[in-house]
C-alpha cells in the first residue's frame, strides 16, 4: 500500500487516479491499524515478567510498534502476555482478566512455563496456559530474550494482517 | 488531617508513629467492628503488587483498618522439585526462585552443597562469584528503584534504571551467554572463564555508574512529592524489625548494622572494602536511601574484584564431584567414566543436614539442606527474605492511606518468586 | 558458644528439656522435648541472645534409611534396581520418628556487625502429634509455621491464626510430605530423570 507522496496543485486526471487514491478493502485497513496498535495487559506473573518489563525500555522498545501502553485494566487491553509459571492458584485469575479482555483479543504464552509447564512438572504449575485460554502465539525460551517477545509480536501482527482470526474463534470453529 | 465527618471514622496514623503488633496473628489486621467499611481485593493482578500478591483490605474511606494477605499465586513446587532431581540437575531450579537475585538464589544452594560434600574452590572462581553477586545486587536494586517509582507515579525513573539493568545484563550475557538465570556457579567453582574483552567492559560500567546514581539520587532525593510519599510511612522499630525476622536493606534502614557478608563472610568479603550502609528511622525513605547506597558499595566491590582478581582455574578438579573438561573424555577412560556417572547417577554426599545463609539484595536469603546420602536431595527448605518481610505488611499500613499501602509494599521489596516458592 | 556449653546453659535453666545435642557441621543443634520447647525457645531468647528466628522448618523422613523408598503414590519410586533413582550406597541410620521440625535461631547485635552465632533447635514429632507455636516468642515465626503446616500438615498448637498460607484454601493434603506425588502430567520424557 507504498503511495509516493505527489503535490495535487495541478490539475488532475482520471488516469492519474491511482497515484492520490488508496484501494483497500475495510477489513484490511482495520486489521493495518490494529495490528500497529496491540496494547498489551500488563500480566506479569514470575522471571518472564522481568523481561517483559524491559520491553518498553530504550533498547527493544516495543513502542515502535504501537504496543507500548500496558494497559493494568483488562478491559482496554488487545493483547494478554501471560509471562510466568501459572500456579494451579492463579489459574482462576488468569481466566477472568482473559474473559474481562473485550473482542478482539490475542494471547501470547511467554515462555516455556506458561506454553507448557516449562520445567516444573509438579503438582502445583498448570502444565500450559493453553489449557484453560485459547493461546495465539507461544515464544519459547527461559527467559525468552526480550527480542524473541518481539518476535512474537510480529507474528501476531503478521497474523492480524493476514487475516487470520484470533485464537478463540478458531477454537470455536474447531469444537 | 485525621477525620472525617464521621465521628467514629478512625484517625490515621501519625507520621513517624512505629508499627505495633496487632492483636491476634502478627501478619494480619483484623478490621473493627460495627463501622461503615469495604473491603476490597487488591490482585492477583495489579499494577502494583510486585507479582502476585493478594491483599484483602477493608477500608474506612481512604485509611486502612483491616489486611489480610493471601499469597501463593505462583506457588511453584520449588522444593518439592529439588527432591527429585540430583544436585547438579538442581541447580537451574534455584535463580527461578527470587528471579530478580537470581545469582543470589544459586549461590546459596550452590555453597550449602559444597559445604556438604567439602569440596575447596579455586580463588578465582571465588572471586568471579563476588564479582557477579555484587552486580545482581545492583541488578536488583535497579528493578526495586524502577518499580518503586512506577508505583508511586514517577514512570521516567523505571526507563532510567531498566537503561543500567540492561548494561549489567550485558556484562552477565558476555559471561554466562544468558541474560538471567545463568546456571553459572557449579559446584566446585563456576562454569567458565571471564572472556576477553569482559575487564574493559565492566570497568566501562563501573566508571560509568556512579554518575548514573547521583543521577538517580538528585531524580528522587530531593523531589517534594517523592519525599511526601515515602517519608514517615512504614516506620519500624529495630526491635519490631528484628522481631518479625526483617533482614538486609529493611533491617538496615532501622539502624541495625547486620549484614552477613560482613558478620560470617563467604566469598571473598573477608578481603574486600565496604561500608556497611544504615539508615536511623527505618521508614520508606529510608529502606530507599539504604538501597542507593548499597549501589555505590557494589560498585566499588566489582572495582576491587577486577583490581584483585587472580589468575588460575575456575573450576575445581575433584573428579569425584565435577564434571571432567570435555577434551580429556576422548583419551581419559576414567574422565569419560566419572563424566558417565556424574550425568546419570550424580555424587553422593555425606548424609546430614546444613543451614547455609547469605546475604542476597532483599536479606538474608537462607538454604537448609538435608542429605541422606543419595545423589538426591532429601529436603530442601529455603528461607526467603520476601515471604519474612511481606508480614510486616499489615502492621506497617494499618491506619494508614492505601496510598501508603502501595509505598509500603513496594519499599519491601518483595518478590513473589521467593515468598510463594 | 559450642554446643556441650549451650546445651549445659540450657539445662541449668531448663531441667530435662533437651534430648540430645551435637555440633553439627555449621552450628550447634540441641534437640528439644516437645513439651519444654517453649522454656527452651524463651530462655535462648532473653537470656542466650538469640532474637532472630530465621526458619521454621519441617522436615519429613518417611522412608529415610530404607534401601527401597518412594513416593508411594506413584509407580516411580527410589528403587535402587531402577534407572535414574539410585538410593544410597549406604543407607544412613534411620530415624527416630517421622517428623522433625526444625527452628535456626541467630543472635543479631543491635549496634555493631556481630557474628550471628546460630542455633538450631531440633523437635521430634510424629503423624499427629502438634508442637507449640512459637509466635508469641518470635513473632515472625507466624507465616513459617503456616508455610509448614499447609505444606507438611504439622499442627501447631496455640498458633492464632492456622490455616493454609500457600496451597489453595479448598486444597486436599500436604503436598512436601514424602507420599504426597511430584504431580504433574504424564508426556514423553515423564519417566527420564
Amino acid at each position: 500500500m507504498a503511495v509516493t507522496p505527489v503535490s495535487i496543485n495541478k490539475a488532475v486526471r482520471v488516469g492519474d487516479l491511482e497515484q492520490y487514491v488508496m484501494l483497500t478493502t475495510v477489513e484490511k485497513a482495520i486489521a493495518w491499524s490494529s495490528s500497529n496498535s496491540i496494547w498489551p495487559a500488563g500480566f506479569g506473573l514470575a522471571c518472564c515478567a522481568i523481561e517483559m518489563m524491559s520491553l518498553p525500555s530504550p533498547r527493544y522498545d516495543i513502542a515502535r510498534f504501537g504496543a507500548e501502553v500496558f494497559r493494568s485494566s483488562p478491559r482496554q487491553a488487545d493483547l494478554l502476555i501471560v509471562s510466568g509459571r501459572v500456579a494451579h492458584k492463579m489459574a482462576p485469575a488468569v481466566r477472568q482478566v482473559y474473559d474481562q479482555m473485550l473482542v478482539p483479543k490475542w494471547v501470547m504464552a511467554m515462555g516455556a512455563c506458561s506454553s507448557s509447564g516449562g520445567m516444573f512438572a509438579n503438582y502445583a504449575i498448570l502444565q500450559g496456559v493453553d489449557k484453560i485460554i485459547p493461546v495465539d502465539v507461544h515464544v519459547p525460551g527461559c527467559p525468552p530474550r526480550p527480542e524473541a517477545v518481539v518476535d512474537g509480536l510480529m507474528v501476531i501482527q503478521k497474523k492480524i494482517r493476514a487475516g487470520i482470526a484470533p485464537a478463540y474463534e478458531l477454537e470455536k470453529s474447531k469444537a | 488531617m485525621s477525620t472525617t465527618e464521621n465521628p467514629t471514622s478512625t484517625p490515621v496514623r501519625p507520621l513517624w508513629q512505629s508499627a505495633s503488633l496487632p492483636p491476634g496473628a502478627p501478619s494480619n489486621v483484623q478490621p473493627p467492628e460495627g463501622q461503615d467499611l469495604i473491603t476490597i481485593n487488591f490482585g492477583p493482578n495489579h499494577p502494583s503488587t510486585h507479582g502476585v500478591l493478594r491483599l484483602i483490605v477493608t477500608l474506612d474511606g481512604e485509611v486502612v483498618v483491616g489486611l489480610d494477605a493471601d499469597i501463593g499465586y505462583v506457588h511453584t513446587g520449588f522444593e518439592k522439585n529439588f527432591e527429585q532431581k540430583t544436585y547438579w540437575k538442581g541447580i537451574p531450579y534455584a535463580p527461578r526462585m527470587d528471579y530478580v537475585a537470581f545469582f543470589a538464589n544459586e549461590l546459596a544452594y550452590v555453597h550449602a552443597v559444597e559445604r556438604l560434600i567439602e569440596i575447596d574452590v579455586p580463588e578465582r572462581a571465588r572471586w568471579i562469584r563476588t564479582l557477579f553477586a555484587e552486580l545482581n545486587r545492583i541488578h536488583s536494586h535497579l528493578i526495586y528503584l524502577g518499580t518503586s517509582g512506577v508505583e508511586l507515579g514517577a514512570i521516567s525513573l523505571f526507563f532510567y534504571c531498566l537503561r543500567e539493568r540492561d548494561k549489567v545484563l550485558d556484562l552477565f550475557e558476555m559471561v554466562t551467554g544468558v541474560r538471567m538465570h545463568d546456571r553459572y556457579p557449579q559446584f566446585g567453582g563456576v562454569a567458565e572463564d571471564l572472556p576477553k574483552g569482559f575487564y574493559a567492559e565492566a570497568r566501562k560500567f563501573c566508571d560509568d555508574m556512579p554518575r548514573r546514581i547521583d543521577e538517580y539520587i538528585d531524580l528522587v532525593a530531593g523531589n517534594s512529592i517523592w519525599i511526601d510519599r515515602y517519608q514517615g510511612i512504614g516506620c519500624i522499630t529495630p526491635e519490631m524489625a528484628i522481631a518479625m525476622g526483617l533482614s538486609g536493606p529493611n533491617l538496615r534502614a532501622c539502624g541495625v548494622p547486620y549484614d552477613i557478608r560482613r558478620a560470617t563472610p563467604y566469598l571473598v568479603y573477608d578481603q574486600l572494602e565496604f561500608d556497611v550502609v544504615t539508615a536511623d528511622k527505618g521508614d520508606a525513605y529510608d529502606r530507599l536511601m539504604c538501597r542507593v547506597k548499597e549501589m555505590y558499595e557494589s560498585v566499588k566491590l566489582i572495582e576491587q574484584c577486577l583490581d584483585s582478581m587472580p589468575g588460575g582455574p575456575v573450576m575445581s578438579d575433584d573428579r569425584k564431584y565435577v564434571l571432567p573438561p570435555r577434551s580429556e573424555l576422548q583419551t581419559s577412560m576414567e574422565s569419560l567414566i566419572h563424566h558417565f556417572k556424574l550425568v546419570t547417577e550424580g555424587f553422593r554426599p555425606p548424609a546430614g543436614q546444613l543451614y547455609e545463609a547469605i546475604e542476597s539484595p532483599r536479606g538474608e536469603f537462607g538454604c537448609f539442606l538435608v542429605s541422606d546420602g543419595g545423589p538426591k536431595p532429601w529436603r530442601i527448605h529455603f528461607r526467603a527474605p520476601s515471604f519474612v518481610s511481606l508480614q510486616v505488611t499489615a502492621m506497617m499500613s494499618e491506619r494508614r492511606y492505601i496510598a501508603d499501602l502501595i509505598a509500603v509494599v513496594g519499599s519491601l521489596d518483595g518478590v513473589m518468586g521467593e515468598a510463594d516458592r | 558458644m559450642s554446643a556441650d556449653e549451650l546445651a549445659a546453659a540450657v539445662e541449668a535453666a531448663v531441667p530435662g528439656a533437651l534430648e540430645a545435642h551435637s555440633d553439627a557441621a555449621d552450628m550447634p543443634t540441641l534437640t528439644v522435648r516437645r513439651e519444654s520447647l517453649l522454656d527452651v525457645c524463651r530462655h535462648l531468647r532473653d537470656a542466650l541472645g538469640r532474637n532472630f528466628l530465621s526458619a521454621v522448618s519441617a522436615v519429613d523422613y518417611l522412608g529415610y534409611g530404607e534401601e527401597v523408598a518412594g513416593y508411594f503414590g506413584t509407580e516411580r519410586g527410589r528403587d535402587i534396581n531402577r534407572t535414574g533413582s539410585w538410593g544410597s550406597a549406604e543407607t544412613p541410620e534411620p530415624m527416630p520418628h517421622r517428623f522433625a521440625v526444625y527452628y535456626h535461631l541467630a543472635h543479631i547485635d543491635m549496634t555493631e556487625t556481630a557474628p550471628p552465632d546460630r542455633v538450631r533447635l531440633r523437635v521430634w514429632l510424629d503423624e499427629g502429634e502438634s508442637v507449640p507455636s512459637v509466635v508469641e516468642i518470635w513473632p515472625t515465626a507466624d507465616w513459617h509455621e503456616r508455610e509448614q503446616y499447609d505444606l507438611m500438615g504439622i499442627e501447631f498448637s496455640g498458633h492464632p491464626n492456622l490455616k493454609r498460607l500457600i496451597m489453595p484454601s479448598d486444597w486436599d493434603g500436604h503436598p512436601l510430605r514424602k507420599d504426597y506425588p511430584i504431580g504433574g502430567e504424564p508426556v514423553q520424557f515423564t519417566d527420564a530423570i
